[in-house]
This record gives C-alpha cells, structure tokens and sequence, in this order.
C-alpha cells in the first residue's frame, strides 16, 4: 500500500510517497512555491506518480499538509504542519522530545510526550521575525547566497545585536549597522543569534532533549550550531529535514488506511 | 415546526425566519429578520453563523437594538448611566432606581468589528492620542465624540485602581472631552496577613475584610451620587430585591452553561454563548427580557440535549476560551476547526456567581466586586480557570490576546504555565485582532493543530 503526503508550505511544496508494507520512503520532490498552488502540487505529484510507474488510483490514502493544506482538494484529507511533523520525526527519531521547526514563515516548537506524540506546541505571532523569510531578506541585502551564510557567520568575531521583535525593525537595524562600518559576517551571526532567542524565548525555556531541528532552516549552515549554542546542548537535524511534514502526512495517511 | 438544531449564514437565516413567521413566530418589539441588522451597518453579521433557534433570533436581535432601547429609554423620562469597567457591580446599584437605566459603553470595542471598521471610530480614538497600542476598547473614546452609536449617558461611572490600565486611559481620554466621570477605586485584591480578619469570597479567592470594608464605602459613595441625581434617596429594600432578582437571573445563566458545555453533544454555538455571558454585565438595559431570552434559551437547550440533538459532532473538542474576542468570528472558527466551548473566562466571573446573601446589600456588592478576577493576580485568575477546567472537562485551553490590551502582555504565560504545570493540558496563545481575516489561516493553523492534538491524546 502507497500512501502520499504533500506539505504545501510558504516556500516550496514538498511530497513524499511511503511504502507502509516496507516502512519505507519510495520517492520524495520537491518544487517551489507559486501563485497556483493546487496546480503546482498536483503537477508534482504526477510527476513523481509517473516516475515511480504509479497511478493516483494506486496511492491509497492522501494527506495535505503547511500552510496551502486547504487548498489541496485533491487530497483525501489535511492535518496541521505540527501533527505532521511530530509524526515525521517521530519516524526517524524515536526518542526525540523536542522539535524545532522553523519554515519560510513561521517557526514553532512542538514538545512531544513519551509516545512520540504532540504534547503542546507554540508558534511564531504574525511577524516573520524568527523564520527562514528573515534569513532571506538579510541574505538578500548583505549580497550573499543563502547556502554561505553559516560559512560567513562563522567568521564572525563578534555578533552584533539585532532586534528578534520585527522584521522590518530589524532590516531597519542592519542598514544603520552597516552604516556603522559593521562587518557582514557579525550581521549574519546577529541575525541567526535573533532568531534562536526569539525561538527560545517563545518556548520559554522549556526545551526537552532530544532536540531535533527539522524544516527548510534547518538546511541552512550554522543554524544548528547557533541553537546549540544559546540551548548548551546537542540539537540534531532531522533526517531530510525538509521533507519532515510531507512525510509525517504520508505515514498518518498510512495510520488511516490500517486503523 | 420541528427543525434540527443547526448554524445558518445570515442569507439562510432569512429563509428560516420566513418559514417561523410563517408558522406563527411570535417576538417581541425588537424583533425582525437578521438581515437587517446587516443592511444598517453591521456588516460582519454576513461572515458569521447563527443558531437556528428562536430564542437565539431574539438574543441577536435583542443584543443589536440596544441603541433603540436606550433612546426609548430617554424619552420614557429615565436617566441613562454609564457604568464603566466594573462589568457587573454598579448597573445593580443603578438598576436599583426606578428611573435610571445602566449603560454599558465598554461595549463599544465590538462596534468596529461589527461595522467592518467603516465607521471610523479607531480613526477618531487615533486623532485622539489612542493609536493602535491601545486596546480596542478605545473605539469607545470615537463614539462619544462622533454621538451616532448610543445615546451620551447622563451620567458615567468608571472604576480604577486594579483595573485595565488601557480602559483607564480610555476613559481618561473621554472625561478630558467633556464627559464628567465619578470615579471609584478598585483595590487590586491581595492575600491577607495572618494578623487580619480574611472573607471568602465567591469565585474561591480570599480577601482581607479591610479590602471589602473600603470596597462598601467606595459603593456607598456611588449610591450617594446615584441618590443626588435621582433627587431621592435608595431604600435597602429595592436594592436587595434587585440582588435577588440577579441571582435569579444569574442561575438561569449557570444552568445553560452547565448545561451546554457538559452536554455530550454541544447544544448551543460558541458565538450564541459568547453573547449570552456579555448581557450578564449588563443585560443590555432592559434586565426582564434578558431573563425572557435565557429563559428561552435554556429551554431550547433543555429540548435539544433531552432529544440528544445538537450542532456539533460529538467527538468535538472541549475546549476552555480565556478573553473574549475582538472578532466575533473567532468562536465560529473554533467550530470550523473542530472544536467546541467548554469553558469560557471572560474577565468577569464575578458577574456570573450568585451574589452573596447578606443583611447589608452594600457589602454583598462589595463582595462581588472584589471577586473579579481581574483584580487580583494572574496566578488567582489561573486557578479560577483550573477550576472551571476540572467543572467542564475542558480538554485543552486557548488563551485568546486583545491586542494592545496591557493585561494580556503578561498573563498569558503565567496561566498557560500554570494550567501545563497542574492539568497538563494542551494550551496555546493566539491574537484575535479586530477583523482577523487576513490572519485566519494562521489562526486556523493553530486551532486546527490544538484540536488534532487533543483527538491524538485520546487514543489510548
């Protein structure tokens, strides 16, 4: 039995079809985001579908998931980005307690109970502040490639303070910063500094190990050790971490075909 | 006509009330179709869903013709008060004389999401000097100086001291425009020493007896004022017939919330509910209808549970609401993601418990004044909501943020720690602007995901 998970998020769709004989991964892709969003997802998903030799008929169970869920009609069902990935990293991580998942805009903290499933949860207010949208305004205006900026961060010799409040407050402060004569490197460490206390602040300290670090920031170099560094403790970045959600869905499609 | 209980647009709630008319409806002078409330301005009528009941057209209906009312009032000869920030305790001294009615201009900070915000009144507040860092309930500032959503009161009390910092502001800002305030203090309530005489007072705090004995001398005050502009002075024996006749009222509203949030299916919508708990501050200047309307609702509700009917599927879940909303919308959306009110703490808990019996009305009031539980400390307030949670079985807790208000900055953390910590539910914080639909979907996302949580923490 194949099932399908689909995360329609702010940045890019990402799917996953799961094999629930073989509690295993057949495919995953992924594409940007667009105007059209059922379009696109369904254009992916038939694309992987043709890949793998498949039919939509052969996929028995189908669960939307992020932000454009709802606009996935053909999909047999949604659940919430949190649900899905709890579920996705309790897949590969079975002891994890604590997931940071931080996407194009938004991030959240899920803690989970000892049966790997969501205990509560908090999430970012309306500012971007704290999401991947933040990095990408600053990659943008410091000129460099969004897969360079642990590199650069990590030739900071002094990260400089950034607002963790507001975006565009913050934008506002990397202008005056680099007015100042501040060197790119220390903005880059400021901004991810940012928004790991904005993260830890939201969650209040209260951050169970094991931490497994999962969405589309997590790709990005020197987050990870950023966390580590104000948290004192190991974070692990989940396996495919942006692929997280999508997988999550496609497993509880499979709970729903065999409950 | 048997009809089952359902939610209805507004457009199919024209269609309905055609078919109870038709059937012989009978309504009371302010009743009428819900669209017209609609065609006059309150255009956000049109995004909600209503209960399909009789007794819920006559709550909407009777909740959207205040102004009218008020102005009959007026010309009925009887002195219009406005009764600020206690939400509860002085309309029963008001209500107490016979040619005064109590008015309740907080109310307008709904005014805005009922007219769409096409009536300009944050516009008004914001020329003012209350911008949008002040809570919406600075929408009451635009109506006094615009006069076109209620009648200017005769006179107005507010109380400050342990109150809302944004309201004092508010209020503040219309006494400096012209409207004389008689102001009263509210003692933020405190744990007594163990060398003072305490009270136990009805939403399970205790008090020191010196708190209360100021609070009767602080509404001794007010009744004198009242008794100076009435021309004549207020025997005890009329305010405690009012008391009694609030309590009645009062039991009436704890029985349809028993009943509605215990029920296994939900009876009544979390809007209709919403509303409901509001007239118990003031009953919305006409306190024999109010009891004519929950009277009405209660047997509906009595009807539907005994026929095991309701409007949500019984695997909703339960869910305890802090704060009222800015949005109406909010409690529909709550439904839409799968949810249901099982528990609500509005800020005015001291407006629902029946008021103590005593041999002096005045310390009776006292004490209903200082069980608010905005006037003690976050850490009480959260063990009142402990409280009710373990009453409803509430399954898990949203805090709802009034944005601007100053009492929301800090005790959201505080309670959600606190019910986490000794309940170990599920909670989470949303902000409900005034119009939220650019921000439905992720308020939806959160709800949605609290709901799923809950579902998931019922599998064994």
């Amino acid at each position: 039995m194949i099932t399908a998970g689909i995360d329609a998020g702010s940045r890019a769709i990402k799917m996953v079809l799961f094999d629930t004989e073989r509690r295993a991964i057949v495919d995953q892709a992924l594409c940007d985001q667009g105007i059209h969003q059922e379009h696109k997802a369904q254009a992916l998903y038939d694309t992987l579908l043709d890949k793998n030799n498949l039919k939509r008929a052969d996929i028995s169970a189908s669960i939307a998931t992020g932000y454009g869920r709802h606009l996935l009609r053909f999909c047999d069902t949604t659940f919430t980005e949190i649900t899905c990935h709890a579920a996705g990293v309790a897949h590969w991580h079975r002891a994890a307690q604590s997931i940071i998942d931080i996407g194009g805009q938004d991030s959240k903290l899920i803690r989970l109970d000892g049966r790997s499933k969501v205990r509560d949860f908090v999430m970012n207010d309306r500012c971007a502040a704290g999401t991947g949208r933040f990095l990408e305004i600053v990659a943008q205006r410091l000129d460099i490639p969004l897969d360079q900026l642990g590199e650069v961060a990590r030739q900071s010799t002094k990260p400089a303070q950034i607002s963790s409040i507001c975006v565009v407050f913050a934008e506002t402060e990397i202008v005056g910063l680099l007015a100042a004569g501040e060197t790119r490197e220390n903005i880059v460490a400021g901004v991810q500094g940012s928004i790991v206390r904005r993260l830890t602040a939201m969650a209040a300290g209260d951050i169970a190990a094991p931490i497994i670090f999962t969405g589309g920031v997590a790709l990005i170099p020197g987050m990870k050790e950023a966390f580590e560094s104000v948290l004192c403790r190991p974070v692990e970045i989940s396996t495919h971490p942006q692929f997280t959600g999508a997988l999550g869905a496609a497993l509880l499609a499979s709970s729903s075909k065999t409950a | 006509m048997n009809i089952k209980p359902a939610q209805l647009t507004l457009s199919q709630w024209q269609e309905r009330y055609a078919q109870l008319k038709a059937a012989g409806l009978q309504e009371p002078a302010y009743g009428g179709p819900l669209l017209r409330h609609a065609n006059q301005g309150d255009k956000r009528l049109g995004c909600l869903k209503f209960d399909n009941s009789p007794a819920a057209l006559h709550l909407w209906n009777f909740l959207l013709t205040e102004e009218d009312r008020l102005r009959q009032h007026r010309a009925d000869g009887k002195l219009i008060i406005g009764t600020m920030k206690d939400l509860g305790t002085v309309p029963i001294l008001v209500d107490s004389f016979d040619d005064m009615v109590a008015f309740y201009p907080d109310g307008a900070w709904w005014t805005p999401c009922l007219k769409q915000m096409h009536e300009g009144l944050f516009e008004i507040a914001a020329q003012h000097g209350l911008d949008e860092s002040f809570c919406p309930v600075r929408a009451m500032v635009g109506a006094f100086v615009n006069g076109k959503h209620f009648p200017i009161p005769d006179a107005l009390i507010c109380s400050v001291g342990a109150t809302c910092d944004d309201f004092s502001v508010a209020a503040q800002r219309v006494e400096s425009l012209g409207h004389p305030i008689f102001w009263w203090e509210m003692p933020h309530r405190r744990t007594p020493s163990t060398t003072e005489s305490s009270v136990a007072l009805s939403c399970g705090f205790i008090a020191p007896q010196y708190q209360i004995d100021h609070l009767r001398r602080q509404l001794q005050q007010i009744q004198q004022f009242l008794e100076h502009k009435a021309g004549r002075a207020l025997h005890p024996d009329k305010l405690r017939q009012m008391i009694r006749n609030v309590n009645h009222i009062r039991r009436i509203f704890r029985d349809i919330q028993q009943l509605c949030f215990t029920a296994p299916v939900a009876p009544m919508g979390s809007l209709e509910l919403l509303i409901v708990e509001m007239l118990m501050i003031h009953f919305c200047s006409d306190m024999a209808q109010t009891e004519w309307i929950l009277d009405a609702l209660l047997s509906e509700i009595r009807t539907r549970i005994n026929n095991a009917e309701g409007i949500l599927p019984a695997d909703a879940a339960r869910i305890f609401w802090v704060n009222p909303v800015a949005d109406l919308y909010a409690m529909n959306l709550l439904e839409e993601c799968g949810g249901r009110l099982c528990g609500t703490e509005f800020l005015f808990a001291h407006a629902l418990e029946p008021i103590a019996d005593h041999d002096d009305p005045l310390t009776a009031l006292a004490h209903m004044a200082l069980s608010d539980p905005m006037a003690g400390s976050a850490f009480d307030r959260a063990e009142l909501i402990a409280r009710k949670i373990r009453q409803f079985g509430s399954e898990a807790v949203v805090i709802s943020r009034i944005p601007g208000a100053s009492h929301c900055a800090s005790e959201g953390r505080i309670i959600s720690r606190w019910i986490q910590d000794n309940l170990a539910l599920p909670v989470i914080e949303i902000e409900v602007p005034t119009l939220s639909d650019s921000y439905r979907p992720s308020l939806q996302t959160r709800l949605e995901a609290l709901i799923e949580t809950v579902k998931t923490r019922r599998k064994p």
